[in-house]
């Protein structure tokens, strides 16, 4: 019984960690507005903690700059299971308008699976609003896997 | 066999675990709703921090490489029966504690610095740099609410004039000898030269909680929740229940002192109005600083209750030894 209420509680209280891997600060303005007063994120649950151990959603935004790709690697790796990675505008999927720059090594597929991907630049609230409760969906049936 | 039963009934369902896990779930829930209220949003369900407590058990536990794994565990269990423990000797309702001592607002005082203590402790066992900010910064707010509280209590303690059974000092510690003397003479929130080392405990209510504008050990922002910085799974779960029923502690501790001694004769509406009063103090002492204020820097917490908070204590403290 007890698993039971885990299992229904984990779609309600996905906690945030958002990992900026050299974004230009467009899609992290946009994120931050999905979780204020105005789109208000925090009616269904999420909340932005302070360190990836807490974290059950991890928001990646930016093209994977070679500066941060060890300390992107090392984030991820210490989020506990069960986690969701989503990726958060065109950066991380394809590089964007950096693809083929030196300085960076995307994209995120390299480093981590990832789960939900949305796109744009920047997308906007609404989609951003999807994509997480799509990630709280996902982040519930891994935790049954998880169990079985 | 009897008084066993009716002690595992105090321990384990009324004044004990699962009344004060239902209060502390209550208080925070409604906590969070009335903040996303004052700010104009939705706010999420009356049940969230229930929610996030579950979820946190259900995920993985890492402990840290370096990390003291006994303690890592322990500390955040101790913590949380130490903090059960209180709710024993809080006199809630009909003016009845489940256990009472001669001395039981020193024994609360002590137990309420191990929780904090035991939070301290668990954060040095994890290694992390951030824990080591968090626990220093946890360290100074005890220092800055420990004062005033020390001096409410002691002003409290004088007003009943009652001689101590074992020091024979002319103040008492006991919940019990205090609750009596509010039943014969109204709550003690009614005595002037009281007001302001209420006032007094009500700022002491919100950093003894760690609530957001005194939470320096846990900005989440600046030190990546400092204390909490490496704690992931059930024992992280174990530190928000912790947060949360201190919650209720306090706001009781609260009602014991300075609203004690008023009854409706019927145990029901008794509880009812308890419960009303836990709330109103929890919006009043946390909701809305935490919506109107912004966090404090530590040195501010510190200067603000050792001057502030702490003067309003000592007036109190000095007119009632003048026996006004």
């Amino acid at each position: 019984m007890f698993e039971k209420l885990i299992d229904n509680s984990m779609e309600k209280s996905p906690w945030i960690f958002h990992i900026n891997a050299g974004s230009c600060n467009g899609c992290d303005i946009e994120l931050v507005s999905v979780l204020t007063p105005r789109y208000d994120a925090e009616r269904l649950g999420f909340k932005l903690t302070g360190t990836p151990r807490q974290a059950d959603i991890v928001v990646v935004s930016g093209p994977i700059t070679v500066q941060t790709r060890d300390r992107l690697v090392r984030t991820l790796a210490q989020v506990p299971e069960p986690r969701v990675v989503v990726s958060l505008g065109s950066c991380p999927r394809s590089g964007n308008v950096f693809k083929g720059s030196y300085a960076i090594d995307g994209p995120l597929e390299k480093y981590t699976h990832v789960d939900v991907s949305v796109g744009g630049c920047t997308p906007k609230p609404e989609a951003i609003m999807a994509a997480l409760v799509q990630a709280a969906q996902i982040l519930a049936e891994k935790r049954k896997e998880m169990r079985k | 066999m009897n008084e066993l039963l009716l002690n595992l009934f105090y321990v384990l369902v009324f004044p004990g675990l699962l009344f004060c896990i239902l209060m502390g779930v209550l208080l925070a829930g409604l906590d969070r709703v009335w903040v996303a209220r004052m700010q104009r949003r939705v706010g999420p369900p009356l049940l969230q921090p229930w929610y996030d407590f579950l979820k946190c058990c259900g995920k993985e536990t890492i402990v840290p490489r370096h990390a003291k794994k006994a303690v890592y565990f322990a500390a955040p269990v101790i913590g949380f029966v130490a903090l059960m423990t209180i709710s024993l000797f809080l006199p809630v309702v009909k003016g009845r504690a489940a256990f009472s001592g001669t001395a039981d607002l020193v024994v609360i005082l002590y137990l309420l610095t191990l929780v904090s203590v035991c939070m301290m402790v668990g954060a040095s066992a994890t290694g992390s740099p951030f824990a080591g900010v968090g626990l220093s910064r946890e360290m100074v707010a005890m220092i800055s609410y420990e004062l005033p509280f020390v001096l409410v209590i002691l002003a409290v303690s004088r007003v009943t004039l009652s001689t101590d059974a074992v020091t024979g000092l002319p103040l008492t510690f006991s919940l019990q000898a205090i609750m009596e003397y509010q039943e014969a003479n109204g709550p003690l929130i009614t005595h002037w030269s009281l007001i302001p080392a209420a006032i007094a405990m009500l700022f002491v209510i919100p950093c003894e909680v760690g609530m957001h504008p005194f939470d320096v050990s846990e900005a989440e922002t600046e030190i990546c929740e400092g204390t909490l910085a490496e704690y992931s799974g059930p024992p992280l779960a174990v530190y928000k229940l912790t947060h949360m029923v201190k919650m209720y502690i306090m706001t009781a501790l609260f009602c014991v002192l300075f609203l004690g001694g008023l009854s409706t004769g019927i145990l029901f509406f008794d509880v009812v109005i308890f419960i009303l009063v836990c709330a109103l103090l929890t919006f009043i002492t946390m909701s809305l600083p935490h919506a109107v204020c912004a966090r404090f820097k530590t040195e501010q917490v510190f200067k603000f209750y050792w001057t502030v908070v702490a003067g309003f204590a000592a007036v109190s403290l000095i007119l009632v030894w003048l026996g006004l």
